[in-house]
């Protein structure tokens, strides 16, 4: 009996709907999982802004929703890199700050009083959701198994990959934009298989939304040429390829230009020359198809050859006659250390001081993915014997990610979602082979090969298949094991690798409970209230966009990271001694100088030890004045004990890290916690800063700087003089006694 | 209860304050002087320095000595001193069960610059009789730390400077001051010379008293300057401003209480910047600091859901001791980083009580009648001043008829009279509301701490139907959606032929 309700609930057309329905609750479903799974921190701390740049985009979009759409347009921030200003609205992404204005006002006209921060903080989440739902569809168009595109969908939705990048609280342009590339590339490949301008028009809709979101389109600017440009080469040119590709790349790049950041670049930047390539392409091979028609096979031979060594020499000349004369942009210097990894680091150290920035290291992938990883290659494969124009997009996409994600960590993200695609397929092709509970009866045994041999004279497809109970309960016996793992690592990463906001840290205490350490907020709190509105902050830049959102005071360098003189001026001053320091303070209006110091505590995220980048990007600048050599002692080794070279002991960093340090502890016995080192017993001398901060483990400590002595003296003789130190008078050299003569 | 029932029955008695009342100030001449009506045959006031603030209470025996019953007393202040005078109240020392008199406020005298405070007397004083009028207020703001900087684990010393003749409008036979200090330690006062025979002030502890002096002879408002400077190693606590909100839900049977601080440490500032190698070693050692360190902040039994915020997210120092339902809860609040003189610090604490214990449904009718506290606030043995205190209470959607009541005991409780409350009535859109909740907004300057222990009582009107607004809205607005999109489906757009 209760298979027959089944059948009815299952089969004929009511069994369609129901399994329609199933589909959309299984999608909630993983939509539901994918956002809970991101919750952690929420959970765990609070509903909280993560790490550096979402600080910023938090403060653009209150920007935004506080001033109005136009004056956000218009924003130029003059409380960011002093004294030079940004014009942030022109140098931004708007897509992710537009977006949350929009729910938030949607909400406000509900007169649902949500505030902004927790728009920020879950859009990362609910953006998820959506990115399952993509997927799923994305993967129905490779697959006519219905269970890959739900497979891929939960694959998506809590992929450690992702959600590395969109857990609550990383309000980052990401967050948004895996969502749109899926989409983006799911309404392409609509587009190429239907031949359809409304699809091709949606897609280049959804291309502008993208490109208004994150630098990271320019992924696809490439992908979907090349996309093109290999069906081209395969002779798989047809007018679908054609309708879809002008019309994305019509409406696309125009929609593009409107991002006043993105501007003219579609048409005078290296990186997106190869779509006008294609365009151009693709219009000359629609003339010789159209040419083709009316001329014989020879003239028509000798015309294509000499018009393509025309075509291609004159556009080859006239791209090196403009990239030359400057008209196109050369390749950008991160475009360049994607090919070399090492280029980052010998020409620009601000690129390769960010850990984001360094090549994968092998384990990352399973981290990131995985039996994902393993499963990738055999739905790589399997996309090889359909071949249909859909499956080489994903064979394009599948190496062309895989290497980039080898060179930099942080493009594992664009990986992901193929990873997902392919081991979709290749697992619903098992389980959908393994999963068939009855064997094949005679009949339609007999019914197929009957059909078979009408068609094709002889057997050519015999019914295979696999009949075993043993081998179907082993096979989906293990890859159901397999995803329960896969579902415990992916637990097990995001709670303990991917949610940690990084404003808060926590620690364990030894009876379990948990303890908070706020040090971060807590000065940059006492920033924000108690000093004036317009004190200046430098900090190292890591920090910019931080005191900016939490502390509200004006900064000097920040995560923008747009001017490297700047950020090359701030750190010859945290790297030089004071007297040189003091004047480049001066000169910048500094009022409050911000350090991190983890060596009480044992963090080893501190200033000491990104000290070596500020010197190296110092050098960049001044290789006359700060050598990083200097900061290494003669046997090479970076201390900072007494045996620490005299120029690191008299830098200002040094100084600002250790001032007063030896005083919490008996004399001789100050410990680095973080460098595991005992410090000299008498402490560095401050002369020209004072300390005005300090947080409670020590993490942050904020210095101010003196103003000009009353009596015109320097700041170290005023010192001295206030301790007591009675002043070596100068001894004069004396020269031969002269009678004096008037 | 017997307080309860009495203010719920007064309410009703159209004579008490209705909710659109405005504090208003009555305009005087240019050359205004009180009418010389009364004369002050002895006058006592104490002056209470324990608290960050100056309490003083002025009990004075009161004569007429016109000719016709007189019953409008007036109280005199410099304008600056005027607007940090809080809760202030005159009541009648023998009969203090009635109740205070009725205070009317003056404009500042153009000539002078004198503000003052007229208290109505409930019956005017007869020629030759005598009334012992109690006087109670405090003045925010008065106390000045000198040294105005200070090493950070220095004792702090604050200044008070009043005049040893207490400033009246009229004519006062004898007078004495007596000062109340913290602490035994106060190294600077003034020694009055020639006021009185004998030692001036007499010293007993940490009590000094000044007076007794005649002053039959003395012309009302001379001033003799009297400066002390007591040691007060606490924080001096100003709020400069206090937003408390109240949120009553009949659906959900709570009430909501939102209260945000803006806070200022106004004791010595720091000589040096902040040391913090100083300040763990002192809090290690638990000494007395002119830094706030903790704020203990009780609630009510029953309290739940407690949190403290601030700009930038939870305080994660802060920790909540719910209580076990009978006993009070307590919040202890651990700001970010300690407050010291001059330092800053602005937050947020809220927390939820079960409704049914402050909300009470008249027998008959659609009148409820809420009973809350008028403030909460923490509870600082240095004592806190609100410069602004602002309440408001967000009635259910659709609430009417509002009034409003104060509740006051015996004693006085540091409540500002009816006339210093301003008050208004708006409407408060949130959470799906059509018509906006009706919000009563009570605004009151110069508060302190002492007004923790007083209740506030609001009567309204809320019928059935206004309470099903909100289903019935969302209800049809559902309706109305799914009416539209079933609409907009069966629209046939194609373009093909059929």
């Amino acid at each position: 009996m209760a298979e027959s309700s089944l059948d009815v609930l299952l089969k004929g057309s009511s069994g369609q709907r129901t399994r329609g329905l199933l589909r959309i609750i299984i999608i909630l479903t993983i939509a539901a999982a994918a956002v809970a799974s991101r919750l952690f921190s929420v959970i765990r701390f609070e509903s909280i802004i993560h790490e550096f740049d979402p600080w910023f985009n938090f403060r653009a979009t209150k920007y935004l929703v506080e001033n109005g759409f136009y004056s956000f347009w218009d924003w130029f921030d003059d409380r960011t890199w002093h004294p030079l200003g940004r014009v942030t609205g022109g140098t931004l992404y708007p897509g992710l700050m537009v977006t949350s204005g929009v729910i938030y006002h949607i909400l406000r006209l509900l007169t649902i009083p949500v505030d902004i921060r927790n728009i920020c903080v879950l859009l990362a989440p609910g953006f998820s959701g959506l990115t399952a739902l993509a997927m799923y569809l994305l993967t129905c168009e490779m697959s006519t198994s219905p269970s890959a595109g739900l497979l891929a969908a939960a694959f998506m939705g809590i992929t450690p990959g992702y959600i590395s990048r969109s857990v609550a609280g990383s309000y980052d342009n990401e967050a948004i934009a895996i969502f749109l590339l899926v989409f983006t590339f799911y309404l392409w490949i609509k587009a190429v298989k239907n031949g359809s301008i409304m699809w091709g028009a949606l897609a280049a809709l959804f291309y502008g939304y993208m490109v208004s979101a994150w630098g990271g389109y320019v992924f696809i600017t490439n992908l979907i040429p090349l996309h093109v440009f290999v069906l081209l080469c395969m002779g798989r040119y047809s007018s679908r390829t054609y309708i879809a590709y002008t019309t994305w790349y019509a409406l696309g790049t125009l929609g593009s230009m409107q991002i006043p950041f993105v501007g003219f670049l579609p048409i005078r930047n290296s990186d997106h020359m190869a779509a006008l390539g294609v365009f151009g392409l693709l219009q000359l091979v629609a003339f010789a198809e159209f040419v083709r028609g009316f001329l014989p096979g020879k003239q028509f031979q000798k015309l294509l050859t000499s018009m393509v060594l025309l075509t291609f020499g004159l556009g080859f000349a006239g791209l090196v006659l403009l990239t030359v004369s400057g008209v196109i942009a050369p390749w950008s210097g991160r475009f360049y250390s994607l090919w070399d990894t090492g280029y980052a680091k010998i020409h620009i150290p601000i690129i390769a001081s960010v850990s984001e920035h360094q090549p994968t290291a092998w384990p990352a992938f399973f981290f990131d993915l995985n039996f994902l990883i393993w499963l990738f290659p055999a739905g790589v494969f399997l996309c090889f014997q359909k071949l249909n124009d859909e499956h080489v997009f994903v064979i394009i996409y599948a190496v062309l990610s895989s290497y980039f994600a080898g060179v930099m960590v942080r493009l594992m993200l664009t990986l992901t979602p193929i990873v997902c695609v392919a081991a979709a397929l290749a697992l619903s092709s098992v389980l959908d082979n393994f999963l068939v509970m009855s064997k094949p009866t005679a009949e339609t045994q007999a019914k197929a090969n009957a059909k078979d041999a009408k068609i094709y004279g002889k057997m050519k497809n015999p019914v295979v298949g696999i009949y075993s109970y043993f081998s179907k309960a082993f096979v989906t016996g293990s890859l159901t094991l397999y995803l329960l793992i896969f579902v415990a690592h992916c637990t097990w990463v995001t709670s303990n690798a991917y949610s940690s906001p990084s404003v808060v840290l926590a620690s364990r205490l030894p009876d379990g409970s948990q303890m908070i350490i706020d040090d971060y907020r807590e000065a940059y709190y006492w920033l924000r209230q108690n000093t004036p509105d317009n004190a200046k902050i430098m900090s190292w830049w890591d920090y910019g966009y931080q005191i900016g959102g939490m502390a509200d005071r004006p900064t000097l360098v920040d995560n923008n990271t747009w001017n490297n003189t700047h950020i090359a001026t701030v750190g010859k001053a945290m790297s030089s001694r004071e007297e040189v320091s003091y004047p480049i303070l001066r000169q910048h209006d500094v009022d409050y100088v911000l350090v991190v110091f983890g060596g009480l505590l044992g963090y080893s995220g501190d200033d000491l030890n990104k000290f070596l980048w500020m010197v190296r990007i110092a050098e960049g600048i001044w290789p006359d004045e700060i050598k990083e050599r200097d900061f290494f002692t003669a046997r090479g080794e970076y201390r900072v004990d007494e045996e620490a070279t005299p120029t690191m002991k008299n830098s200002l960093m040094y100084k600002m890290s250790y001032y007063n340090y030896q005083s919490l502890f008996p004399a001789g016995q100050a410990v680095d916690r973080v460098r595991g080192v005992r410090l000299p017993a008498e402490g560095p001398q401050l002369n020209t800063l004072e300390e005005a901060f300090t947080s409670e483990n020590w993490i942050i400590r904020i210095f101010k700087v003196k103003d000009l002595d009353n009596l015109d003296r320097d700041h170290s003789n005023a010192v001295a003089f206030e301790k007591g130190i009675k002043r070596k008078r100068a001894t004069k050299k004396k020269g031969p006694r002269v009678l004096r003569t008037e | 209860m017997r307080f309860f029932t009495a203010a719920v029955l007064g309410l009703f008695v159209p004579s008490l304050a209705a909710a659109s009342s405005i504090t208003s100030q009555q305009a005087v001449p240019a050359d205004f002087k009180p009418p010389q009506v009364f004369k002050n045959t002895n006058l006592v006031r104490n002056t209470n320095l324990e608290k960050s603030y100056v309490r003083e209470t002025i009990n004075v025996v009161v004569e007429n000595v016109d000719k016709s019953p007189q019953s409008d007393y007036y109280v005199p202040f410099p304008t600056d001193v005027f607007d940090r005078v809080g809760g202030f109240e005159a009541r009648d020392k023998k009969a203090t069960d009635k109740g205070r008199f009725e205070v009317a406020v003056t404009e500042p005298v153009p000539s002078n610059g004198i503000q003052y405070f007229i208290v109505h007397l409930d019956e005017p004083l007869a020629p030759k009789a005598q009334l012992t009028l109690g006087i109670s207020y405090s003045v925010l703001a008065s106390l000045t730390p000198r040294p105005a900087t200070i090493q950070q684990n220095d004792k702090q010393y604050l200044t008070y400077s009043f005049s040893a003749y207490v400033p009246s409008a009229y004519q006062t036979v004898t007078q004495k001051t007596k000062l109340k200090f913290p602490s035994t330690d106060v190294p600077d006062f003034t020694e009055t010379d020639g006021l009185k025979s004998g030692a001036d002030p007499e010293r007993k502890g940490a009590t000094y008293t000044y007076g007794p002096y005649e002053t039959a002879k003395v012309a009302p408002g001379t001033e003799k300057p009297i400066t002390v400077r007591y040691q007060f190693t606490n924080p001096v606590i100003t709020v400069n401003l206090l937003e408390r909100d109240l949120e009553v839900s009949h659906w959900g049977g709570n009430l909501a209480t939102e209260e945000r601080y803006w806070l200022r440490n106004n004791g010595s500032e720091l000589e040096n910047q902040f040391s913090r190698v100083d300040w763990t070693f002192s809090s290690y050692q638990k000494a007395p600091t002119s830094a706030v360190r903790e704020i203990t902040y009780p609630l009510l039994p029953g309290s739940s859901d407690a949190y403290f915020i601030d700009d930038i997210g939870n305080v994660s120092t802060s920790r909540y001791r719910p209580g076990n339902g009978k006993t009070a809860a307590n919040l202890e609040l651990k700001p970010r980083y300690p407050i010291f003189g001059g330092w800053n610090y602005s937050f947020k604490v809220g927390w939820n009580n079960d409704l049914s214990r402050f909300l009470r449904k008249a027998t008959s009718g659609d009148s409820y009648v809420l009973k809350v506290p008028f403030i909460q606030g923490p509870k600082m043995n240095e004592g806190v001043q609100y410069e602004r205190f602002v309440l408001r209470i967000v009635l259910p959607e659709g609430a009417h008829n509002v009034r409003y009541e104060t509740l006051e005991g015996a004693n006085s409780n540091g409540l500002p009279g009816k006339s210093q409350i301003h008050s208004s009535l708006s409407s408060f859109k949130t959470y799906m509301d059509t018509l906006g909740r009706t919000t009563l907004t009570l605004e009151v300057d110069s508060l302190t701490d002492e007004a923790r222990d007083a209740q506030l009582i609001v009567t309204y009107d809320h019928s059935l139907m206004d309470a099903l607004r909100k289903p019935l809205t969302l209800f049809g607005g559902l309706i109305s959606v799914l009416v539209a999109v079933w609409f907009v489906g069966s629209i046939d757009t194609s373009i093909k032929k059929r």
